[in-house]
């Protein structure tokens, strides 16, 4: 589990510091720029003047006279190309970009209009219009040529015009990126919203909508807000009649995958425009953990209904991606389904993975997996892995 | 402490149900019902009833079906009315593109004389029987009119290849007119292959043209079904093929068989011999009753119970050879299930409703003469003008696709206000054939507890349904079908 | 062969009685009668069908046309709705959702 937050135990910050977010530099980065950059002091050598602010892993090295920072143990796998954002005195520090990560997901807000049983990032109520502030400036430090990028909440279409502003600049500055956005999609039930949103005119930018039922009892329930599904599904629509990406996810638990046949026929049948679905594996953090009576089931429970979800949304040409799932707790006939999807700063493994001859193509395991895990995770032995994938691949 | 709601809390506080438009068949004791987008779930004879009385509670996993299947919905629900909206369009979406495919009869020449064929056969030897350039370039006029994004041209005949510089002259011509109008052009041949010679050949690879041809099973079947002088009509047809399909692709020609009383105790045989040839499927057609099939009484041998059989057959194992890993598709199921199973509209002309007379294809005889179908051109031949919508060099595109001869037929056989038809669940997955009803009962729209082509829909569309619903192979084979 | 069936007039209208006599037309023919409370069908048979043995089905055929009447009537207004918005011209949905 890579940190994503620390304290530094030693700073030394005598102004306020002009800016929060700070992208990090070393001796190879280039000259010229300095707007913004963070020197990452290594090794012995003196470290160069003209940064506004030092970055040390060492307290012994952190330069005279200077502002700096000592990242604490868990941030010592920081290096150039990240970028952080550092509370004013210089003792908060959160990562907001890991350039050796192959997709980053920018926090926007916590703030949410549902309550989902197992949220993984709890909604708060206060003001975090800052982190808005953080991305936009996020967004300006990073190189043209970043590929992709994820913007998550809570609910981000909170921001109303003020997303849409930043997500013109992220087409603009970032031009090559793949543009994810998560987001209940109930805000673009209004026409007019989605209108703006398809005027981005990025064609790289997609939005993932979770559904969790085929009609709104079930999907209400599950984000705890009544009249969820009627809105999103017209956002859905909505989005599809301005011709934007769309990704469906369903997070697939106790209570949805009973039901994920029907999901799946729903969304073949009502939402077929649609770019690809994702079928997800539980993460047990958050509100899941607290409702883990409620949410937490074991895979192979469920085998019957994802075998057949996906071959009533595949089978019909609609891209299917199972995403979380171990590998021995699928049918061989879903492994081209699977994606490696876990981010990587959660991935862990159990002990049995260790013999397992398919462990690099696995997902692996979310870190909060110690809480819940089921007890059928076994290692794929190198003859049984060698098996072809069954007809149901297209 | 928990801010968290029980399920109940979402429920509805009363059972108000208000019903979306449905239709119903009863099924050995349980009942399909279909919405209007032709989805369909089966219900337990007391499940439909509390359906059909509204009693229904506020929860049940009964009434989550019916929601999520569009049958019912609460006042309020928006979602519902949007869907069904944005299905039925796409179901229609096709109409306002009319029409896609145009046939051009270059030849009535052929030196085949198989005993049911629609195609009314004149010796080998005149002239008198091929379209000539003008006539050809006023059919290019009337192709170009149509609104279609893609258009095809099919050549037929009699033999078409019997004609061939006139095909070279149309495809030309066709593709310079198209730089202007940029359409997705596509041609193909329909043709019995005997003729197929190298610079045909070369000529279709240069123009991407398709083939189509005909293969009635194995050789003995086919040559019986098929006479012609040297006895080696299959002999021809399946070297052509082979040639076909070396020198434009295994994609670039297809077949199509024709049944008999012969073919019907030799579905096995014949399914065999598509995939000896490297078919990937097979059209089980029904025998129509037209042109040469009905002078010579082939058609009165046809018994819809055994073509059933036939069918049945036939797809039972067509799904034992993709359980083995062959990949093998049946057509005419194939058109079906994407009814049932998407939203779209196959387009095939005769299982559409709007019926695909004139709106979905349309023939140029070789003589200028404009028919509705294949089948209507047939039944002027045998003296019948009823199908003839007018001629290339006297009528505009406005006077055919306006004329009365067109328009009657389709408002006339439309299902949805055509009686029985209005009120059958099924109907979402059929279509209107005027141009048969017509044929057989004397009306456009037909009686249909007295039509074949009502009892053979009916009894397939049963048999998909039951396969789809109690085998889980077929049904994931079926919605690969569907999904193609 | 004939077989007599009455229904009360009151709950099986003229239209749903014809409907229902429509499907079985291949098997017999049904003239119809109404005098009074009741409508008075006679089922003569076509060919040698055996009439007596599908008035069940022809009463339980009936009961369902009454049934689709109501459905028809009561799905009416919606179904005419859908269609005008599928054939219309502009987007889907009105921009402030249907209703």
């Amino acid at each position: 589990m890579i940190a994503l937050r620390g304290r530094s135990a030693a700073f030394s910050v005598d102004e306020p510091l002009g800016r929060a977010v700070w992208m990090i530099a070393d001796r190879r980065s280039p000259a010229p720029r300095r707007q913004g950059m963070a020197f990452l002091v290594e090794g012995d050598a003196e470290p160069p003047g003209g940064f506004d602010l030092y970055l040390v892993k060492d307290v012994e090295r952190a330069p005279e006279g200077k502002p700096w920072i000592a990242l604490p143990p868990l941030l010592q796998h920081l290096s150039a190309g990240d970028v952080i954002s550092a509370s004013e005195t210089g003792e908060h520090l959160r990562v907001l970009w890991r350039h050796r990560s192959p997709m980053n997901s920018v926090l926007l807000t916590e703030r949410c209009d549902h309550y989902c049983l197992m949220c993984s990032q709890p909604p708060k109520e206060r003001e975090d219009d800052w982190l808005l502030d953080n991305a936009r400036e996020l967004i300006r430090l990073l190189p043209r040529s970043t590929p992709g990028i994820g913007f998550t909440g809570g609910e981000p279409t909170i921001y109303g015009d003020r997303l849409i502003e930043l997500l013109g600049l992220c087409r603009n500055l970032l031009p090559h990126a793949g543009v994810h956005v998560l987001s209940n999609g109930r805000r673009f039930a209004d026409f007019g919203f989605a209108s703006s949103w398809a005027a981005v005119r990025n064609p790289r930018m997609m939005v993932g909508i979770p559904l969790y039922g085929a009609e709104p009892t079930l999907h209400d329930y599950v984000v705890q807000a009544a009249g969820a599904f009627d809105e999103t599904v017209r956002g859905i629509v909505n989005l599809g009649e301005v011709r934007q990406r769309i990704e469906i996810r369903v997070v697939v638990h106790k209570q949805t995958a009973p039901a994920l046949p029907e999901i799946a026929e729903f969304i073949a049948r009502n939402l077929p425009f649609v770019e690809q679905v994702a079928l997800m594996g539980l993460e047990m953090i958050g509100f899941a953990r607290a409702n883990m009576d409620d949410v937490w089931i074991d895979p192979t429970e469920y085998g019957a209904e994802l075998n057949e979800a996906v071959s009533l949304l595949a089978r019909r040409r609609i891209k299917t991606m199972i995403y979380n799932h171990q590998l021995c707790l699928i049918d061989r006939e879903l492994w081209p389904f699977t994606v490696r999807s876990i981010s990587d700063w959660k991935n862990e493994y159990h002990p049995e993975c260790v013999e397992c001859s398919v462990r690099d193509r696995c997902g692996g395991f979310f870190f909060s997996a110690k809480y819940k895990v089921s007890d059928k995770i076994k290692a794929i032995p190198a003859d049984e892995a060698a098996l072809q994938p069954a007809l149901l691949d297209i | 402490m928990s801010k968290f709601k029980e399920a109940e809390a979402f429920l509805p506080d009363e059972a108000e149900w208000e019903l979306l438009p449905f239709r119903f068949e009863r099924l050995n004791g349980r009942v399909l019902v279909t919405n209007m987008a032709g989805e369909h779930l089966l219900l337990g004879a007391d499940e439909f009833d509390r359906l059909a009385h509204k009693q229904l509670p506020v929860d049940s996993s009964l009434v989550r079906r019916l929601r999520a299947k569009h049958v019912i919905r609460r006042p309020g629900d928006h979602a519902p009315t949007t869907l069904l909206t944005l299905k039925t369009r796409t179901r229609y979406k096709r109409l306002a593109h009319s029409t896609g495919l145009h046939i051009f009869v270059v030849s009535l020449r052929c030196e085949h004389s198989c005993p049911y064929c629609q195609v009314s056969r004149q010796s080998r030897d005149t002239d008198r029987y091929d379209m000539s350039l003008e006539t050809a370039e006023r059919g290019l006029d009337m192709v170009f009119r149509s609104p279609s994004p893609a258009i095809k041209i099919e050549f037929q005949g009699g033999e078409p290849l019997l004609n061939f510089g006139l095909i070279e002259e149309v495809v030309q011509r066709a593709k310079r007119r198209n730089r202007e109008h940029q359409r997705n052009l596509g041609f193909v041949i329909a043709t019995n292959l005997a003729l197929l010679s190298d610079e045909v050949l070369d000529f279709c690879a240069r123009h991407d043209i398709y083939i189509s041809t005909s293969l009635d099973g194995p050789a003995d079947l086919h040559n019986k079904n098929r006479p012609r002088p040297g006895r080696d009509s299959w002999e021809k047809a399946v070297e052509g093929i082979r040639r076909v399909r070396e020198a434009l692709g295994v994609d670039h020609v297809s077949a199509l068989m024709t049944t008999t009383r012969a073919s019907l105790d030799r579905v096995r045989e014949i399914v065999d011999c598509y995939l000896e040839q490297g078919l990937g499927g097979i059209f089980l057609r029904p025998l129509s009753p037209y042109g040469f099939a009905v002078k010579t009484k082939s058609y009165s041998a046809y018994d819809a119970e055994r073509w059933m059989d036939f069918y049945r057959e036939g797809l039972a194992y067509i799904l034992e050879l993709n359980r083995q890993g062959v990949e093998m598709t049946e057509y005419l199921s194939s058109v079906i299930l994407k009814k049932m199973l998407t939203n779209r509209e196959p387009g095939y002309v005769d299982l559409t409703s709007p019926a695909g007379i004139g709106i979905g294809a349309i023939v140029y005889n070789y003589d200028g003469a404009v028919f509705a179908s294949d089948e209507g051109r047939m039944l002027a031949e045998m003296g019948d003008d009823t199908f003839r919508l007018g001629h290339l060099a006297t009528d505009s595109y406005e006077d055919i696709m306006t004329s009365e001869a067109l328009l009657a037929p389709l408002e006339e056989s439309f299902a949805p206000s055509a009686p029985m038809c209005s009120d059958c669940a099924f109907e979402p997955f059929c279509g209107s054939d005027p141009v048969y009803h017509y044929a057989t009962s004397g009306d456009f729209v037909g009686r249909k507890p007295e039509s074949d082509f009502c009892r053979r829909n009916t009894a397939i569309f049963k048999h998909l349904l039951d396969l789809y619903e109690n085998d889980p192979f077929a049904r994931s084979v079926f919605l690969g079908w569907a999904g193609r | 062969m004939t077989a007599e069936v009455e229904f009360d007039a009151a709950s099986h209208s003229v239209d749903a009685i014809q409907r229902a006599a429509y499907r079985f037309s291949d098997r017999f023919s049904v003239e119809l009668s109404t005098g009074g409370d009741v409508h008075r069908c006679l089922l003569t048979a076509v060919g040698d069908t055996d009439v007596d043995a599908l008035v069940p089905d022809f009463r339980t055929e009936v009961l369902d046309q009454v049934l689709r009447e109501r459905i028809r009537a009561e799905t009416e207004p919606i179904r005419t709705m859908i269609l005008a918005h599928a054939f219309s011209r502009t987007g889907v949905v009105d921009q402030q959702g249907l209703s």
